[in-house]
């Protein structure tokens, strides 16, 4: 947790974001429907939530691969919603990077490692000789974990994990102030992922980059950032410091989501029943909410009402 | 002894690959009596996919069997009980009497293994009205009734929907009711829940266990998610590179495990009390099997690996009557060797947890 967080202003500053998707005349998707957070310099932000609940729709539209329909997002001081200056686009695509789930999927099978991971840089003009580009991704590729020799080779002559390094190269080689993780290690075995997240975990501390971490794996989330986001349909409903919200939920759904995590403690999983949780019979109404704040930064999207019942 | 279901014994196989022969399993054992849930955990690629195929008589066609058997004990038609060695039977007789009869499965993708052009009632009877000619009428209720079994409402409305208009977990419920239409059993559940959110997760896990209870069946699950396995499972064999390194009962792989590769496994994965600042990772990859492993195949990524690693594939040492481990740190000639810190205290913790509920470890 970044010391004196008030006084620091926020990286990334989301608000009221909105991103629908028109389908037909009748019919828009709300995929994500007025979402507000901050992210501090250096912290992990976690985003979590079931599938449909717009997690990736917020990395991107952040990001700007989508044009969000309304609210209002600021990267490093700047509004980066709507139509931006070249000034403006050429900070945001050198600053923030994203990690995609799937490493295979991201990576041209037609490039060399090296040319992946300096793509960035070539279409920038970052560097001012040859040498200069080489030495850059041969750094960069040691940092993550792989040599310089490396540089020559293709996606598929690589390991699963590898290839995730290389994503995460491609990423930093930009000294980006703010990565997007969107479930970058949920494609990866066990073993991988520890490796992937240590890795990113030093990244971290070395760079001073923040994450925003999206994942459905709640104990990974748990484990790697600072401050956790709860989603569902398209609404931020819970946010906090991580002990924060996995101490104290509040909201029924943080508190169905939380009861379903396995542990690998078996006397104590085998008696366990998790929370059911419909929102349909619940008889809460995401829209009617507004945010209430409960301590620290702990906030949960509620009516009155219902914050009061769930208080008490 | 009680009864045996399923017994694999010395199960080896390969794949003729255009690069060579993988050599995916290599000579393992598994046992599962009835009403017992056994769960398989390992890395992709370790081989655990391949050895229920095998079992299911569902192999790749170029895969080549060096020896073994799977033995199935079954009641046959006549009400009798029998014995098969389903290596040696032909694709046919598998078909006509295992498969979707006796063991049925459950897949990790239920939009991929379910049929989108069927309605899910139709589907639910195939199997009743091939294997045993049940008239329709008669399918129909069942399988109207088999809904119910896995929590679907409005069952019969959802017989004659199709698999587009279910949700992720409805989708994995009918899969399951599939499953059961013909009372197999044995039910092997290749990670059932990978592809479903969470709570979802937990639903289906709850699910499976009741209908286990209820229809005293055995299941297999096949997983790499060991929070999965604490679970459900009352055994677990943990599977690397195409061989089994540790088997024991539930609580001896996660209070007291014995293989470096398990202690690695476990304590890769956070639990929600983790804060230490990195995580234990088990260095490397796993090896390639289209060259053959000389000595312990897991040596190169064992900061515990000694010379012996090198040269000689450990055997099962046996700890105590149900738990067993390949690893030569078990020889008694061995250095003794603690297992990572990181991990005796997150045991530690799990013990106090389970000793302030009240309950016991034995």
């Amino acid at each position: 947790m970044p010391e004196n967080q008030s006084t620091k202003e926020p990286i990334l500053k989301v608000t009221d974001l909105k991103q629908y998707f028109k389908i037909s005349d009748s019919y828009t998707v709300k995929a994500v429907d007025g979402v507000s957070f901050d992210i501090y310099p250096g912290e992990t932000y976690g985003l979590v939530g079931e599938s449909g609940s717009g997690k990736s729709t917020i990395g991107r539209a952040v990001i700007r691969l989508y044009d969000p329909t309304d609210g209002r997002i600021e990267f490093d001081g700047m509004d980066i919603t709507g139509k931006m200056s070249r000034k403006n686009e050429n900070t945001l695509r050198t600053r923030m990077q994203m990690i995609f789930q799937d490493p295979m999927a991201s990576l041209n099978p037609r490039k060399t490692v090296g040319d992946i991971v300096a793509e960035g840089l070539d279409i920038h003009h970052t560097y001012k000789t040859h040498e200069e580009r080489n030495q850059m991704v041969s750094e960069i590729l040691k940092k993550v974990g792989l040599s310089p020799e490396h540089r020559s080779r293709y996606p598929h002559q690589f390991s699963g994990g590898q290839r995730q390094r290389v994503g995460i190269a491609r990423a930093l080689i930009m000294n980006p102030k703010l990565i997007i993780a969107d479930e970058c290690i949920s494609a990866l075995d066990v073993s991988i992922q520890a490796q992937v997240v240590n890795l990113m975990k030093d990244i971290q501390q070395e760079t001073g980059t923040a994450y925003l971490f999206i994942a459905h794996d709640l104990s990974m989330v748990k484990y790697i950032s600072d401050r956790i986001g709860v989603l569902h349909l398209g609404h931020l409903l819970e946010t906090g410091t991580k002990d924060e919200i996995f101490d104290n939920p509040l909201h029924p759904y943080t508190r169905s989501l939380l009861s379903a995590i396995p542990s690998p403690n078996p006397i104590f999983e085998k008696g366990r029943i998790s929370e059911t949780y419909d929102y349909k019979t619940s008889g809460i109404n995401y829209s009617e909410g507004t945010y209430h704040h409960i301590s620290g930064q702990h906030y949960v999207k509620c009516t009155d009402e219902e914050f009061n019942k769930w208080n008490s | 002894m009680a009864d045996k279901i399923i017994e694999i014994n010395n199960l080896d196989i390969s794949f003729k690959t255009t690069a060579g022969l993988v050599h995916a399993i290599r000579g393992i054992n598994v046992d599962l009596e009835k009403g017992e849930t056994v769960a398989i955990v390992g890395e992709s690629g370790s081989g655990k996919s391949v050895t229920m195929k095998a079992a299911m008589g569902i192999l790749a066609s170029n895969a080549v069997v060096n020896s073994g058997e799977i033995l199935f004990h079954y009641t046959d038609d006549d009400g009798q009980p029998a014995m098969v060695d389903i290596l040696q039977k032909d694709k046919r007789w598998i078909r006509n009497n295992i498969n979707g009869r006796r063991i049925s499965m459950v897949f990790q993708d239920p939009m991929t293994s379910l049929d989108p052009t069927m309605t899910i009632g139709k589907q639910i009877m195939e199997g009743m009205i091939w294997h045993y000619k049940t008239p329709k009428k008669e399918a129909w209720d069942k399988a109207v009734g088999l809904l119910k079994e896995v929590g679907i409402e409005d069952a019969q409305k959802r017989m004659k929907q199709y698999p587009h208009q279910l949700s992720g977990g409805m989708r994995q419920r009918v899969v399951i009711a599939i499953a059961l239409a013909c009372d197999p059993d044995l039910l092997i559940c290749d990670e059932p829940t990978t592809a479903l959110d969470v709570t979802i997760q937990a639903k289906i896990l709850e699910l499976i266990k009741k209908v286990q209870k209820e229809r005293h069946i055995a299941v297999i699950y096949i997983t790499h998610d060991l929070g999965v396995v604490a679970t459900v499972a009352d055994y677990v064999n943990v599977m690397y590179a195409g061989k089994i390194v540790e088997v024991g009962n539930v609580n001896e792989i996660y209070y007291d495990p014995k293989h470096p590769y398990t202690w690695g496994l476990l304590s890769a994965m956070p639990d929600l009390d983790t804060d230490d600042d990195r995580l234990y990772t088990i260095p490397g990859s796993p090896p390639n099997l289209l060259h053959e492993v000389k000595g312990d195949a897991f040596a190169a990524r064992n900061k515990y690996a000694m010379k012996i690693d090198d040269e000689a594939d450990p055997p099962m040492f046996q700890v105590s009557k149900t738990h067993w481990a390949a690893t030569w740190l078990l020889d008694p000639r061995a250095p003794k060797v603690q297992m990572p810190k990181e991990l005796s205290d997150r045991i530690e913790r799990m013990k106090e947890a389970v000793r302030s509920a009240g309950k016991s470890i034995d």
